[in-house]
């Protein structure tokens, strides 16, 4: 059973994530503790196993990084270090670049070139996410047009990356 | 999870951080990724005419392993010939830091890295030498 399943949804990319939201609340609503309060020990274990299982659930699919890997395992596309293709040297080259810019920007504690950055990095993702929804929704399950997909996946690594580090950044400024 | 205390030392104090000039024929450059966790990591080596790596520079943007790998690479290279150089193994990496399983993929990106950048100079040369040939 894996996220999609967990949360009764339909497994695709393009996810409308304030049903994802819904669903995760109605479904922890009918696991809370209090409902089980007095039940026996075996069914408050196993209410509280599929309240674990429905946070878990949530996690994966509000993220699309791993929602990406969720639906490329669903369908039997393996996903991790060593089994994907190696980043081509052209985004290896644009992270590299970008992202001494950024330390350069932290350096010189310059925050409209911090929101350049991240503007210019948005659209990068925003056009990758465009380029996943497209591929998951034409794949139909069909392993080739799954795997081509692993690069854009890879992207879509680098940029959380990139914003995590921003992000720490922006803290760092700001306290 | 901890970090050993040689991953700590070498985070703090990365060795050779830095750039050699990516155009100078005695230089060559590997550029490797990490596409599970998004790292990317250069690797530069200046080799002088008697096929020894006289300098070493890297530049690491990941976790504190793959800076760890990296910089323990330069300082394993420099003044080893590149023939020398192309034999460390990733598992010699993973047994000086003490990685953990779940980073032994820093090591292999390290030994990517040196691979890489060996094969860059050895190609600048092939070429120089067809030019001079030619």
């Amino acid at each position: 059973m894996d996220a999609f399943d967990t949360l009764g949804l339909e497994p695709r990319f393009d996810l409308d994530l304030a049903e994802v939201e819904a669903r995760h609340l109605a479904l922890s609503a009918t696991l809370h503790p209090d409902r089980f309060a007095a039940a026996g020990p075996s069914e408050r274990r196993m209410s509280l196993g599929k309240a674990i299982e429905v946070n878990d659930a949530w996690r994966v699919l509000r993220c699309p990084v791993r929602r990406a890997e969720s639906l490329l395992v669903r369908y039997g596309v393996p996903v991790g270090e060593t089994l994907e293709p190696r980043p081509s040297q052209d985004l290896l080259i644009e992270m590299l670049d970008v992202r001494e810019e950024l330390a350069g920007a932290r350096r010189a504690k310059d925050k409209a070139a911090l929101t350049r950055l991240a503007t210019q990095m948005r659209a990068k993702e925003a056009a990758t996410t465009v380029a996943l929804t497209h591929g998951f929704s034409t794949a139909n399950g069909q392993t080739a047009k799954l795997e081509a997909l692993l690069p854009e996946l890879g992207k879509l690594r680098y940029f959380r990356r990139f914003f995590e580090e921003l992000d720490a950044i922006e803290d760092e400024l700001l306290s | 999870m901890a970090y050993s205390e040689k991953v700590i030392d070498h985070y703090e104090n990365p060795r050779n951080v830095g750039t050699l000039d990516k155009e100078d024929a005695n230089v060559g450059t590997g550029l490797v990724g990490a596409p599970a966790c998004g790292d990317v990591m250069r690797l530069q080596i200046r080799v002088n005419d008697n096929g020894i790596i006289e300098d070493a520079k890297f530049k690491t943007f990941g976790c504190g392993s793959a800076i760890a790998s990296s910089s323990l690479a330069t300082e394993w290279i420099k003044g080893k010939s590149i023939d020398e150089a192309a034999t460390i193994k990733n598992t010699q990496i993973v047994e000086e830091l003490n990685l953990p399983p779940v980073k032994i993929h820093c090591s292999v990106l390290a030994e990517d890295a040196i691979k890489s950048a060996i094969a860059d100079f050895r190609a600048k040369q092939a070429a120089r030498l067809a030019l001079e040939q030619a």
